[in-house]
């Protein structure tokens, strides 16, 4: 029997499947899968001529997928390269394997990926844009569509092809020993990063200040913090906020009533004045 | 300033193909489309004045800077801010005679697009929910082997989703958009609580978003050190995002190096072990 091998028709339209539509059929309950489901299909059909195998492998990606959809784009292109390895009668490749896999490469890939496509990538993208859009031109934002879309587009492609071309070595590598090393050095990339974003963008201030006798303020309450450690406020707030999704479980929804709470109570006491009018 | 229903209808389907999840998928939709910059440029270009959309997609952008959703939890739906937000920004601006580039215009706008945001996470909700159906129909089809039916579910079936979800109350809002501008006007002054309050909430917002990309990252407390790394970088130190990159990124090298180091001796020592054995047994 002759060796399968994906054509690189079938291989682009399965990349363009996923591309295109990862995210369009999304429910709380299937997430990802159909767009993964719509992805392999084109991959199926063209290694499988027997209907019983294609129905047995369509069928190992009914199971649930969700992961960050632009790094994710790897795990589609490995499960590409088991299939034809499945296809050309590799009896190590299973359900199982495959689905072992998605499933243990979908934590790691999601949180990779979050700290460095919309941790990172995005706001430094997002802040240069804003830069040059400054005072209304639309320059900033045709920037910003260009770029983004050009880094999404190709950096997706590239990664479907290095995960079909590598297989099971992208596991390893990305769960191996320099995998685990560069996950260690993306979150403080990531850290340092979002540290910055929230320096720059983000900012808690109170209004808080008591006066003398004459109407002078003697006591400035952001002034005082922002001696203690400039922007204090602003890097506590976030830290409470971490602790109540992280530590006490809380959905951000819920977070965000409770600042809205705060913020009511805030305003009504005059810690925060954000200063407006007509 | 009024919107017509043909332009209503334009903003409409752009909401269609930019909300998470959308039409448009995620690089080109949710991160292009839905970003209230880019917002900012669509209905600038469709309602005929680039410079206020622009400076209103601006102020919202920065609230929604770093809008993730893990797990699929929205905070905010950016359909809601970028195309039913900035419009009623923009007219709410117009009638009030608000320069858009004041920090009064850019409160307004802020304070509209975190109350339209938060409000439209329903439709984000509604949305998902509403495609449950299609994907019940998908499974039955594969079920059946009825592999064409997975384009369709995938590609076509979840606009019906998004005419009930995002087409339809775009038009409505906007329609009636003079009006809601109006009201919002008249029961909501700007040096009221309620205003005060929505607008506090806006700067408060971003960090819930900063905190949700924290969650992935921090485990440890000393976790927090790179962070608040950063944080000194850019607020003491007075560093632009692109140089604290470069820092960080000198940061990563030296971490990677020194993991792989930590990684990789103790099983070339353990290999030297093997060796010590063999030559015992010599």
């Amino acid at each position: 029997m002759a060796e399968k091998k994906l054509s690189k028709k079938a291989l682009s339209t399965s990349f363009h499947h996923w591309y295109w539509g990862h995210l369009t059929c999304f429910s709380q309950e299937h997430m990802q899968t159909f767009g993964y489901l719509h992805s392999m299909l084109p991959l199926c059909q063209e290694l499988y001529d027997n209907e019983e195998d294609l129905a047995r492998s369509m069928n190992t990606y009914t199971a649930f997928f969700n992961t960050e959809p632009q790094l994710g784009t790897v795990i589609v292109g490995i499960t590409a390269g088991l299939e034809e390895a499945r296809a050309n009668g590799d009896d190590e490749v299973d359900d199982e394997t495959i689905n072992g896999l998605r499933a243990g490469l979908m934590g790691p890939i999601a949180g990779i990926g979050d700290s460095l496509v919309v941790g990172t990538v995005i706001p430094i993208l997002l802040g240069i844009a804003m830069g040059m859009s400054g005072g209304g031109s639309p320059l900033g934002a045709i920037f910003y569509i260009i770029v983004w879309n050009l880094f999404a587009y190709f950096g997706m492609r590239y990664l479907y092809f290095t995960g079909y071309n590598l297989g099971g070595k992208a596991v390893e590598f990305l769960v191996g020993a320099q995998g685990m090393a560069i996950r260690e050095a993306v979150s403080t990339l990531g850290g340092f990063v979002i540290g910055a974003v929230s320096a720059t963008w983000v900012s808690v201030q109170t209004s808080l200040a008591l006066y003398n006798a004459d109407g002078e303020a003697y006591l400035v309450l952001q002034n005082k913090l922002d001696e203690v450690f400039p922007g204090l406020l602003t890097a506590v707030t976030i830290i409470i906020c971490w602790y109540l999704m992280a530590k006490k479980k809380m959905s951000p929804i819920k977070v965000m009533l409770i600042l809205l709470v705060v913020a009511i109570v805030g305003c009504a006491i005059g810690f925060f004045n954000p200063g407006l009018s007509y | 300033m009024s919107i017509s229903f043909i332009q209503a209808f334009i903003l409409g389907i752009f909401a269609c193909l930019s909300s998470m999840p959308g039409m448009g998928s995620s690089s080109i939709g949710n991160y292009t489309l839905g970003r209230p910059l880019v917002g900012g440029l669509v209905c600038g270009l469709v309602l005929g004045d680039i410079r206020t959309g622009i400076l209103v997609g601006v102020a919202m952008q920065v609230v929604y800077i770093a809008l993730v959703t893990p797990g699929g939890t929205v905070s905010a739906d950016v359909r809601a801010v970028s195309y039913i937000g900035i419009p009623l920004a923009m007219l709410a601006l117009k009638s009030q005679g608000l320069d858009p580039a004041s920090v009064e215009g850019a409160g307004l706008a802020t304070s509209f697009g975190a109350m339209v945001g938060t409000v439209g996470t329903v439709l984000f909700y509604g949305t998902a929910t509403l495609n449950l159906v299609w994907q019940h129909m998908g499974w039955s089809a594969v079920e059946k082997r009825n592999y064409k039916m997975i384009a369709v579910t995938d590609r076509y079936l979840p606009w019906i989703s998004h005419i009930a979800f995002s087409l339809i109350p775009t038009v409505i809002m906007l329609m009636l958009g003079q009006t809601v501008v109006e009201a919002i006007k008249t029961y909501l002054p700007m040096d009221g609580l309620a205003m005060k309050s929505l607008f506090t909430v806006g700067s408060l917002l971003p960090c819930v978003g900063i905190a949700i990309l924290l969650k992935q990252i921090v485990r440890n407390v000393t976790d927090f050190i790179p962070y608040l790394t950063g944080f000194v970088f850019a607020k003491s130190i007075g560093i632009n995002l692109v140089s604290a990159t470069v820092v960080a990124a000198m940061f990563a090298i030296l971490i990677y190096k020194l993991k792989m180091l930590e990684l990789v001796r103790p099983a070339a020592s353990a290999g030297g072990g093997l060796d010590d054995d063999e030559e015992e047994d010599i």
